[in-house]
């Protein structure tokens, strides 16, 4: 690897305009393509400045900086376009988490590689509405918070309450969310507002190892750990009226909940057993690349194609993990409040991907081609008039839904035309982090952090209070920032802002 | 489609039909009767170029619509068509063997008239000879009493019809719910038509309106098929016993 000074470093970058950073070929080595990542003055200074600790002499070990991965990415074979870093990036397992990249399907040298999938694969977001106002929940919000958590087991190592035998998982591995309709846990028009509608038809659960089955077994419908929680929220500004209505959004002060939530350990197995395949692949093909945890397969190979219908199936717990959490949601809204969840009008908002790698036709040098796009980190956002977004958000543009820290706030953003153009219709997920868990375990002390959440009222359950201070919004950047970056750059468009009133956490 | 048939014709500017003006669309009639129809000889022709005086003029395209047979249309462009398919008709009639290539075998797929007539002929179960002119003369009649446009195929007019008298006639549409709600304009959301032609904004706009209904029929199709399946199949159980917060 080149060993450079930070000076010498910047020569590699160009800003192009006040939201876009140009990375020159060059910057890593055997760049196919070149690389830009979007940032505002903020998130530009959080992001040199992880450039500039790396450049000083002695620093290893730990992820590369954001910027190199983008670069990294960027020397794999078959990319097309350029490796894009949205706004909220951060160093993650090979691929930087905020990094999409997209792969001609065409080329016969094309990879796949579950990093820039993420080891929670199908990790995503669920957004339901209600029909209540903030005067109906703030009353109940203790008792609300804590039904949600008696109904939605969290934490490291909890277990679902809906009953499945191995039969039932290999089905819904199979079906995805097709398998919550037939048992009944969900709605139709669930199915209708969700990416993909809830099911990836090349799953193959045969391609996955009976480790990953037995991890995933007792783990669907649980929320899990870490970033992931579920909140009641309350819309606390709407920026696009037309879009929110069509959402269902009508007013300031509506309820909402949000549910983060991926494939739990099921998918982190899928990613774990497919990179082992994948250094042999890599050894027998040919394959170079610039970093070992880049580990990838020809699209084609047998590795390849296994890792992606292993991928679909763990994509596919995922929504029904989410789906049963749906469920879960509804029942403790409907005891709380004596009615039915038709009653309260719980329809699904609709649900997001971001970490997942798809089949979708871009437009490319004015052509039409067939990509393989990794997204990872980072949330499909396609505009008005899209053939695969649902009908009820054509005109709309699909609905982004970007889930903020525990207590700060989230939004839900629309696609646009210029993002199609720009970032292969896509755009920032979350807040990203900017410390790593072990700083933030070090520098923040957890009743702070639960002190604070409730000063600022709101109600929260956690299973392990210990670990809360790895979610705290001091670790992360701000999501504001991100999102006003993706909106000021245009690759998606602010349409409603909601911050929580109780949250649930593993 | 009127642009082109009046180019076929030979008319000198067709691009810029601004049919607003009534001075302009005497001015086309006029042309049309001079260089093609010629209904009447030379010299009767006068009152039709009063086109500078056009209340006179109204009255002389009075009595010229009724001595060129043309039935009872609502538009000035409806008219207007009707005009100038008379006058290609004649144009034809001069000299048939020149047009001899152009046969029905070649065009009639095109003018995919075969596709609605196998729609109509299936509905109707052969039960009705749909070339009859009484026939044609009923759908005529029925587009006239609900404001339907003309359209030179009655067949694909019948369908117009049809799909009025579902959306709004029939018992269902009847007693549906008036929609509720604020409306939108639909010119103001997210979508970009054009930046360049401001003309194909609108009609663009209507058809995908068009294709949004229709897809929306499609889903709930399928959203009520689904529930259907669901009463056979669901039965969504819980065991909180199973149940373990994690640590």
């Amino acid at each position: 690897m080149v060993v450079r000074s930070y000076n010498d470093e910047l020569k590699y970058l160009e800003k192009i305009n006040d939201h876009c950073w140009r990375i020159k070929k060059g910057f890593q080595p055997n760049m196919n393509v070149e690389g830009c990542f979007y940032v505002n003055s903020r998130l530009e200074q959080l992001m040199l400045e992880e450039l500039k600790n790396s450049c000083r002499p002695g620093a290893v070990g730990g992820f590369l900086p954001g910027v190199k991965q983008i670069a990294n990415v960027a020397a794999l074979p078959g990319i097309v376009g350029r490796s894009i870093g949205l706004p909220d990036i951060h160093s993650g397992y090979g691929f930087a988490i905020g990094n999409m990249a997209a792969f001609d399907m065409d080329n016969p040298l094309s990879i796949v590689s579950p990093g820039g999938v993420g080891f929670d694969i199908n990790c995503g977001v669920r957004l339901l509405r209600t029909n209540l106002y903030e005067k109906d929940v703030q009353p109940v919000k203790e008792q609300l918070a804590q039904s949600l958590f008696d109904h939605i087991p969290v934490g490291v190592g909890s277990k679902g309450i809906i009953p499945m035998n191995a039969r039932d998982l290999e089905e819904a591995l199979e079906m995805g969310m097709d398998w919550s309709l037939r048992e009944g846990y969900v709605w139709a028009e669930d199915k209708e507002h969700c990416e993909e509608y809830g099911r990836m038809l090349n799953a193959d659960p045969a391609k996955v190892s009976m480790r990953a089955k037995k991890r995933g077994l007792p783990q669907l419908g649980t929320l899990g750990a870490g970033n992931h929680y579920a909140e009641i929220q309350v819309v606390d500004e709407i920026y696009d009226k037309w879009s929110a209505s069509k959402m269902g959004i009508e007013e300031k002060g509506q309820v909402v909940v949000m549910i983060h939530s991926g494939s739990r350990g099921f998918g982190h197995q899928v990613a774990t057993d497919a990179l082992v395949q994948m250094e042999k692949a890599m050894k027998r093909d040919k394959i170079e690349t610039n970093d070992r945890q880049l580990a990838c397969a020809r699209i084609n190979s047998v590795e390849g194609q296994d890792y992606l219908k292993a991928m679909a199936a763990a994509a596919n717990f995922a929504w029904v993990n989410r789906s049963s959490m749906t469920f879960l949601t509804r029942q403790a809204f409907a005891k709380m409040f004596n009615t039915t969840p038709d009653d309260l009008d719980m329809h699904v908002i609709y649900d997001v991907s971001h970490n997942i790698a798809k089949v979708e036709n871009h437009m490319v040098d004015g052509k039409e081609r067939k990509l393989l796009v990794h997204r990872k980190g980072s949330t499909r956002a396609f505009p008005p008039h899209h053939p695969l977004i649902p009908v009820d958000y054509q005109l709309t543009g699909q609905p982004v839904l970007v889930g903020g820290t525990m207590g700060t706030c989230s939004y839900v953003l629309t696609g646009t035309e210029q993002g199609m153009k720009e970032t292969f219709g896509s755009t920032c997920h979350g807040a990203g982090r900017a410390l790593s868990r072990a700083k933030s375990r070090r520098n923040i002390d957890y009743k702070e952090v639960l002190e604070k959440l409730e000063q600022s009222g709101i109600a929260i359950r956690v299973a392990s209070p210990k670990l809360v201070m790895e979610e705290a919004p001091e670790s992360y950047k701000d999501v504001t920032d991100v999102v006003d970056t993706c909106h000021a750059a245009g690759i998606s468009k602010k349409c409603i802002k909601m911050r929580p009133i109780a949250v649930i956490k593993g | 489609m009127l642009k082109k048939k009046l180019e076929a014709l030979g008319f000198p500017t067709p691009s810029d039909l601004a049919l607003s003006n009534r001075k302009d669309f005497a001015s086309i009639v006029l042309w049309l009767e001079d260089q093609k129809i010629r209904q009447y000889a030379i010299e009767d022709r006068v009152i039709l170029r009063n086109v500078d005086n056009i209340e006179m003029w109204e009255d002389a395209y009075q009595k010229y619509c009724a001595d060129l047979n043309m039935p009872s249309l609502g538009t000035q462009n409806e008219q207007l068509a009707w005009i100038v398919g008379h006058a290609i008709r004649l144009e034809f009639l001069d000299d048939p063997a020149q047009y001899e290539s152009i046969n029905s075998k070649q065009t009639q797929p095109k003018i995919n008239n075969k596709q609605s007539q196998k729609k109509v002929l299936m509905i109707f179960d052969g039960q009705i000879n749909v070339n009859d002119k009484e026939f044609i003369a009923g759908v005529r009649t029925l587009a006239g009493q609900l404001n339907v446009p003309h359209h030179p195929n009655y067949l694909v007019q019948l369908e117009a019809v049809a799909r009025v008298v579902h959306e709004r006639l029939s018992p269902a549409a009847r007693g549906r719910q008036p929609i509720v709600g604020t409306p939108f304009p639909f010119d103001k959301g997210n979508d970009v038509v054009s930046d360049s032609d401001a003309a194909l904004d609108l009609p663009m706009r209507i058809l995908r309106l068009l294709q949004i209904q229709s897809l929306r029929q499609l889903q709930t199709h399928i959203n009520e098929t689904i529930v259907s399946v669901q009463n056979l199949t669901a039965n969504p159980k819980t065991d909180t016993k199973l149940g373990k917060v994690g640590f």
